[in-house]
């Protein structure tokens, strides 16, 4: 190879280095910042949500149904019915609900608790952010309302959390703590007051009433937070409020007792006039957006897929406390041979039905196969947190704890026992509105708050008396096999979880003051 | 033998123009006579030598030396020149005119002992090496029986600390290189194929993602393991990066191989558990405490015959065979490989399964002496059949606590089951129908590979530019028919498809600039440019209740069809340069920087810089030195660097709203927290090394030692369940931090010994590496737990803190048992259960007795402590090779010591206290009031805390393993000519031939559980690596 051709060559070299680097230079797409900005592509986020009046109107959605779902599903009956005595179970995890052997190391309590949180957590998450983020074309009021319906859910996952657990931390923004390890607990009166804060918020900003309106069915309303009040203030033994608020509720006329009890709990009765607040479930399949507790309540074959597990049965106590001719038995419990032509069609109860030993199964909740698709652990039916039926109950003991006028408690209290086809009670005592509260909201787990607000003289004993066993089917008639479970005083509130002390020991040091912000 | 052609280049380098010279003058005297050139070679001593390219200059003639040393070539030209080239000698060229017989005698070269070692964007001696590289050959690695590379590297390089984390054929392993970089993210290495990267992390059924490449179409690996060596990848070269080259054709004679294997898998050893007569001691024991009536059927223990051996079961002894053929050869300017392959590996593990077929072609031209072009393109098609393992649903942990009472089949054939309600209740599902019935594929589809372009612009300064892609689609399919074992149903089937395409796309631009001063100044600049763009989307879809199992076809299902769609990409900018500067082979310099803009962070985050600085000194080549002979080829060599680490998901600055159904339309659910000032995680590491030789070269010696500070360290922060929701449904993902400093300290050992010149040949290898690491910094003093779902309960297993290692074994020290009251006295209360007899809530006799090791009198949370250390003091691998005439005969060990492991299956099989369940036959050693001696712990009803994460269940993991045993019979070459082949090779071995080691479990190579940093060395029923026995043969034509 000569010099002179080495030379020429040189030159065409030069020419396809002008040509390559030109033609890689455009071929960089790199040059523009687009190339290195990469926001989600198969969702919102933040920051280009809440544009239109429909976007804001959603943004509580979510917080009706799936952060609830483990809550509901699988710790909610656990303390209501098992730790009450109103139901037991063989199951040894949930056993010791029942059997007061609860530690922190509970992993389906530990659920609870986290269930809870991250309601409180997506609520915070709106209530914090839409504000902020908002177009500012879209009304203040549809923004008020969205923030009011997060902040009513938020109050009703500290109800929960502080009739179970105590004193807990209270979170209002999530983001100032998502660093900080050690977050001290609040005292349970600090706790309250965040609750009626809330509350009081959802009062002056939700829609006076969604029934009967534009608004979407389901939808909580000023009245529903009036109710939701009503019952705070009656754990708080503020009877003149619980009354005032609940008779303004009854005075709304927004809601009214169905005809039938037993239409409660009809898939197709979703959001009737007697539902405040009702978790709103829907049938896809998919994980945690439906509601579950069909496939923990009923018998195996009724729900047209493979669950149906029998988790409890209802106790030989809550069987034998129903007064005869009380309707809400069929509604509640399954008997061997009864009817009920609202499930699939038509469904005759097996002589054989036995959930965990008390020779009965349980009806309420039961749907039977849904009406389209869903699946195991996912059907469509709401689950009542607050119901009018319950409101006229408050109404009732307020006026019996001296809260306002005995005779329109004591009416609210008949119109609720004269749909169960029960007679009035003239003269009812708190123990007969304990009894009714007991079998109107039986395995709508609410029982177990009710036995613990009482205090541990009347708790305890009534705890340690309850009867949890079992029937033996060998002998005619079937004899009980006794078995019963004594509670201390450290089981009427529930323990943190381990994991939870651990990662922030400040939960078992003394509960520190909440410092409230001025504006509500 | 293999490194030949690489060699042959870099004489070309060296040579240059002297050497074009003698190709010119020879071409010109060419002419058409041929004549049959027979010869042999040997080396100074007189040895033979066995595999010496002869190739007739200039043609692509050529061939090799047998195993005495012997030739035989045709040349096609008269005046032929003869070139003779061997590794680690200095080439001859011999004119021969006309047929005759030529005694040839290589001489040694001492500096051409040198390996080409490929460092990133290009390649460099490695006399004049200043990182910390280590290199494993394709001959250490070829006629193993692993499907993938990953798998093949542990024990054969210093540093490099490889883990199974599944026997499972197609798992994926842990690579750690030096240590433990990032608690979570990835601590897998960069894996550059062929220039195309490559993430070394699992997906999330933990399959490797290099099991799509055929291992015998490796040429090398290179491990680059110091930042200075890695500082050129920036932003990903924080946990090390594996350069994986692919073969090429070889000048000479086109070549036709052939490889073979069937290999023959057995489980190593079961685990002990209770056979049905001491079951049914055990389980008339627990009934009673149960409250439940007794069993009839167990009534006389000691009537009972040996019941179902379910783990005799579940293993089964599997199949593996492999075949592949290549097709090789090269010119002076075209060189070609072209191979495919077909693996099919059974698993050990009914139901479980991985076949692979895979086509390669790398072909690189010369098409002017200027411009030089080459493709490497791969395409392969995985399958892989998947049981659940190493969880505490997995078959391997069902079959061991499931019923020995219960048949596997009913007498129809059908699956049996639990009959009576007790049973239904506490009873576990049998795992032989769970293996079976349900199928879990995943085939995986891809394309991998590159195109360049290289421009010599003028003698020093050439252009590349390269474009590499990765082009991918899965078709994951799951269906779970309905089933009915005993009175167990499942009544609803189900079928779960996700379809997947990734799109990867890499430019490259590099510039090198190459000049020779004086002599004695060696400098290479490169000046570099890329951008890569990665983008993937799916589809899923899950439909059920089909009224039969044999068409689960999506959309004839009876219940909601339910279909998610997920999109995504991410980006990476790059800018960089390197020079390296050698004076007289004695002093080398290299000094690179990187700039990396990441899609991964907030505008005013993207952009990270990595520098570093690196430099040797080759003692042996100064003057003084000259007549020193005792010892050769001493190097020092040391280095600073900085790098990052940018693994974390999309978007994780900002907040993401995902879409749920609920009864009022659709919902939008926060994601996640954000973290708009999360930035790079960065790494810096220092090396120092010394290489030397002892005894004419035959004796070896790396050392190196680093410390590697990583900084910022990207890290998920989940500080309570109160802020985040925990693992609710609905609850918001921990935000991504910046969390803290890590470093790690260690030596990298390696002594390596080879014969020279005797008949005999002998080598080995042995790599030592010890790291220690440490956390030095947390935001805010945190602790970080790592936490694992034990039989339905979180527990948490690890703790990570400050001046400690990461991932620590953390619980109670037991003391004993409470064996009689006085036992009581004075000890401290343990979780508030007073000391009393009964069945719920009390400490009483025959419980575990915790020590209180704050000394408060009670036992708490707070008496938790280190009770473990997963990570090895030391591990090792040591590799041996002999040689003698046809035969070959190779031996490798491999091992780890010092580390613990936390036994999560024997807690399992220790617990005693659930109905229906198998055991450990140590359970009967319960105590009771008439055995207070006993081992075990009384037995209980539920959860008790006997079961609490403590030291029981610590073990020591140290091992010695015999990895593989060879032996290979080589044919003779002129007997395998008379046969018309070049080589003929048969093989035996045996893999995990034997495992020295005091741990109880299947398997003491436990891994790191989902490659999570915090769960380093827990056994949850791993699938245990099975022995496998291989017979394999090697034809060349």
């Amino acid at each position: 190879m000569n010099y002179k051709k080495y030379k020429m060559k040189n030159i065409i070299k030069s020419k396809v280095l002008l040509l390559v680097t030109l033609s890689t230079v455009l071929f960089f797409p790199s040059c523009s910042e687009e190339f290195l900005d990469r926001p989600p592509e198969d969702s919102y986020n933040v920051d280009v949500f809440y544009q239109t009046e429909r976007q804001v109107e959603a943004a509580a959605n979510h917080l009706y149904s799936r952060p609830w779902f483990n809550f509901i599903s699988n710790v909610s009956w656990g303390i209501g019915e098992l730790s009450s005595g109103n139901a037991r179970t063989w199951d040894p995890r949930n056993a010791d609900f029942t059997n007061f052997a609860i530690t922190g190391q509970h992993n389906t309590l530990t659920q609870g608790w986290e269930s809870l949180y991250a309601v409180i957590a997506q609520s915070n998450s709106v209530i914090n952010t839409l504000p902020v983020a908002v177009n500012l074309e879209v009304p203040e009021e549809v923004v008020k309302n969205s923030v009011g319906e997060a902040r009513f859910i938020r109050a009703t996952a500290y109800f929960y959390l502080v009739r179970i657990f105590g004193s807990v931390p209270i979170i209002a923004d999530n983001t100032e703590y998502v660093l900080q390890q050690v977050v001290p607990r609040n005292p349970v009166e600090d706790v309250y007051e965040f609750i009626k804060r809330d509350l009081q918020y959802a009062v002056d900003n939700l829609h006076d009433t969604t029934r009967g309106t534009a608004v979407q069915p389901g939808r909580v309303s000023s009245n529903s937070a009036k109710a939701m009040l009503a019952k705070v203030y009656l754990y708080e033994e503020n009877y003149e409020m619980a009354y005032q608020l609940s008779s303004e509720v009854i005075n709304s006329d927004e809601f009214s007792l169905l005809e039938n009890y037993n239409d409660l709990f009809l898939e197709s009765n979703d959001n009737n006039a007697e539902s405040i607040f009702a978790l709103q479930w829907t049938n896809t399949g998919r994980y945690a957006e439906g509601n579950a507790i069909q496939s923990y309540y009923a018998n195996a074959g009724v729900t047209g897929f493979s669950d149906g597990w029998s988790a409890i049965g209802p106790s030989i106590d809550l069987q034998e406390a129903y007064e005869e001719g009380d309707e809400r038995y069929y509604a509640t419990i399954m008997e061997p041979g009864a009817f009920y032509p609202n499930i699939n069609g038509g469904y005759t109860v097996p002589e054989t039905i036995n959930h965990q030993g008390t020779n009965v199964g349980i009806k309420k909740y039961v749907i039977g196969n849904p009406s389209t698709g869903g699946g195991s652990q996912s059907y469509p039916n709401n689950t009542y947190i607050l119901r009018y039926a319950e409101l006229l109950l408050i109404h009732a003991e307020a006026a019996i704890m001296g809260g306002g006028p005995l005779s329109e408690g004591v009416e609210s209290f008949n119109k609720v026992r004269r749909r169960a086809g029960l007679d009035p009670i003239e003269n009812p005592t708190i123990e007969d509105i304990f009894h009714e509260r007991r079998i109107e909201l039986a395995l709508e787990m609410e029982f177990w708050y009710d036995v613990v607000r009482r205090g541990p003289e009347f708790a305890l004993p009534f705890l340690a008396n309850t009867e949890r066993g079992t029937f033996d089917n060998d002998t005619t008639p079937p004899t009980v096999v006794s078995e019963t479970f004594t509670p201390n005083i450290d089981d009427m509130l529930f323990p943190y979880p381990s994991s939870e002390t651990q990662n922030n020991p400040a939960l078992l040091e003394a509960p520190v003051p909440y410092t409230f912000d001025d504006e509500i | 033998m293999y490194k030949i052609p690489i060699k042959t280049e870099n004489v070309f380098y060296r040579c240059g123009k002297l050497l074009f010279l003698l190709i010119f003058c020879t071409a010109a005297q060419m002419s058409q006579a041929q004549s049959r050139v027979t010869g042999f070679v040997t080396d100074n001593n007189g040895v033979p030598l066995l595999g010496v390219n002869v190739i007739e200059q200039n043609t692509s003639n050529g061939t090799t030396t047998d195993f005495d040393g012997n030739f035989a070539i045709i040349t096609t030209r008269e005046n032929a020149v003869l070139v003779f080239s061997f590794v680690g000698f200095v080439s001859q060229e011999i004119p021969v005119s006309g047929p005759q017989e030529l005694s040839i005698t290589l001489k040694e070269d001492a500096a051409a002992l040198d390996e080409v070692v490929v460092i990133g964007y290009g390649s460099q001696l490695q006399e004049n090496i200043t990182g910390s590289v280590s290199r494993i050959t394709s001959e250490s690695i070829e006629n193993i029986p692993q499907v993938s590379v990953d798998q093949l590297m542990q024990g054969r390089a210093a540093g490099v600390n490889v883990t199974k984390n599944s026997g499972q054929p197609g798992a994926a392993v842990s690579v750690r290189i030096r240590g433990v970089n990032t608690i979570t993210g990835s601590s897998e290495p960069l894996y550059i194929i062929d220039g195309v990267p490559t993430s070394g992390e699992a997906g999330a059924e933990g399959l490797s993602p290099l099991a799509a490449i055929n291992p015998n179409d490796i040429e090398s690996i290179n491990i680059l393991k110091d930042a200075s060596a890695t500082a050129i990848y920036g932003s990903r070269g924080s946990n090390g990066v594996v350069l994986i080259t692919t073969k090429k054709g070889r000048i000479g004679e086109g070549k036709l191989t052939y490889n073979t294997y069937v290999a023959f898998q057995r489980p190593t050893n079961k685990i002990d558990v209770m056979n049905l007569e001491q079951y049914a001691r055990l389980q008339n024991a627990i009934g009673e405490i149960y409250g439940l009536d007794a069993q009839v059927e167990f009534l006389r223990p000691e009537l009972l015959g040996p019941g179902t051996d379910w783990q005799a079961e579940i293993f089964d002894d599997a199949l593996q065979q492999n075949h592949e053929l290549s097709f090789s050869g090269a010119s002076e300017d075209i060189n070609y490989y072209i191979s495919s392959s077909y693996t099919n590996q059974e698993g050990t593990v009914i139901g479980s399964g991985f076949d692979r077929m895979t086509v390669r072609a790398n072909v690189n031209a010369n098409i002017k002496d200027w411009i030089k072009t080459g493709i490497n393109l791969s395409a392969s098609r995985t399958n892989d059949r998947i049981t659940l393992n190493n969880a505490s649903n997995g078959i391997i942990s069902l079959s061991l606590l499931n019923n020995p009472a219960r048949a596997i089949y009913n007498p129809d054939g059908s699956y049996a089951g639990p009959v009576t309600p007790d049973e239904i209740a506490f009873g576990i599902r049998n795992p032989i129908a769970e293996a079976l019935n349900i199928r879990n594929t995943i085939e995986r589809n891809r394309m991998f590979g590159n195109i360049f372009l290289e421009l010599d612009l003028t003698e020093t300064l050439s252009f590349r530019t390269e474009l590499g892609g990765d082009i991918g689609n899965n078709l994951a399919d799951q269906f779970q028919p309905t089933f009915s074992y005993g009175a167990l149903e499942r009544g609803q089937n189900q079928v779960n498809l996700r379809r997947e395409n990734n799109d990867f796309w890499i430019l490259k631009n590099l510039l090198t600039y190459t000049n020779k001063f004086n002599d004695l100044h060696n400098v290479t600049v490169l000046l570099g440019q890329e951008v890569q763009e990665s983008s993937w989307q799916g589809v899923t879809a899950q439909d059920s209740d089909f009224v039969g199992n044999e068409f689960p076809i999506l959309g004839t299902g009876n219940s909601q069809d339910i279909t998610g769609q997920y999109i995504g990409s991410s980006a990476l900018e790059s800018y960089f340069g390197r020079a390296i500067y050698s004076y007289d082979n004695r002093y080398n310099l290299t000094a690179s920087f990187r700039a990396d803009g990441s899609s991964k962070f907030a505008a005013g985050n993207k952009w990270g810089y990595f520098p570093s600085l690196s430099a040797s000194w080759s003692i042996s080549n100064e003057a003084f030195m000259e007549d020193v002979e005792a010892i050769q080829g001493i190097k020092l060599y040391g280095g600073y660097g900085e790098v990052g680490n940018q693994n974390i998901p999309n978007f994780a600055y900002g907040v993401r709203l995902v879409p749920v159904s609920t009864g009022l339309g659709t919902g939008f659910e926060f994601s996640n927290f954000g973290n708009p000032d999360l930035t790079w995680e960065s790494s810096t590491q220092t090396n120092i090394g010394l290489d030397f030789s002892l005894f004419n070269s035959r004796f070896g010696t790396t050392v190196e030692v680093y410390n590697k500070v990583s900084r910022d360290f990207l890290y998920q922060l989940a500080v309570t369940d109160f802020v985040t929701g925990g693992s609710s449904p609905g609850a918001i993902t921990a935000p991504w931090v910046n969390l803290g400093e890590m470093v790690n300290r260690g030596i990298d050992l390696s002594l390596s010994y080879n014969t020279l010149n005797s008949p005999v040949k002998w080598s080995s290898v042995l790599t030592f590496s010890h790291y220690k690491n440490e956390v030095t910094e947390l935001l805010g003093d945190l602790v970080i737990n790592g936490s694992l779902n034990l039989n339905d309960t979180d527990q948490n297993i690890t703790r990570t803190e400050v001046g400690q290692p990461v991932g620590m074994f953390y619980g109670y020290q037991v003391e004993g048992l409470f064996r009689t009251t006085s036992d009581f006295e004075g000890a401290a209360i343990q979780f508030g259960r007073p000391f009393e007899d009964a069945l719920f809530s009390t400490t009483w006799l025959g419980d575990v007795k915790y020590r209180d090791i704050n000394k408060d009198g009670v036992i708490n949370n707070d008496d938790r402590t280190v009770i473990g250390n997963p990570h090895p003091d030391f591990t090792f691998g040591f590799q041996n090779n002999l040689s003698y005439k046809a035969f070959d005969l190779g031996l490798f060990l491999q091992g780890s010591y010092g580390n613990d492991v936390f036994n999560a299956v024997n807690r399992t099989l220790t617990a005693a206290n659930s109905y229906y369940v198998n055991q450990s036959p140590a359970v009967l050693d319960y105590w009771s009031i008439d055995n207070p001696n006993s081992t075990a712990p009384r037995l209980a009803r539920n959860d008790t805390p006997n079961i609490l994460i403590s030291d029981r269940y610590i073990e020591d993991g140290s091992y010695l393993r015999i990895q593989n045993l060879t032996l290979g019979f080589t044919l003779p070459s002129n007997s395998s000519k008379q046969i018309g082949i070049s080589k003929l090779k048969i093989y035996g071995s045996v893999q995990n031939l034997y495992t020295f080691t005091n741990y109880s479990g299947y398997d003491p190579e436990v891994g790191t559980y989902n490659q999570n940093a915090l769960l380093m060395g827990i056994d949850n029923g791993r699938y245990p690596s099975p022995r496998t026995f291989t017979l394999g043969l090697n034809v060349e034509l």
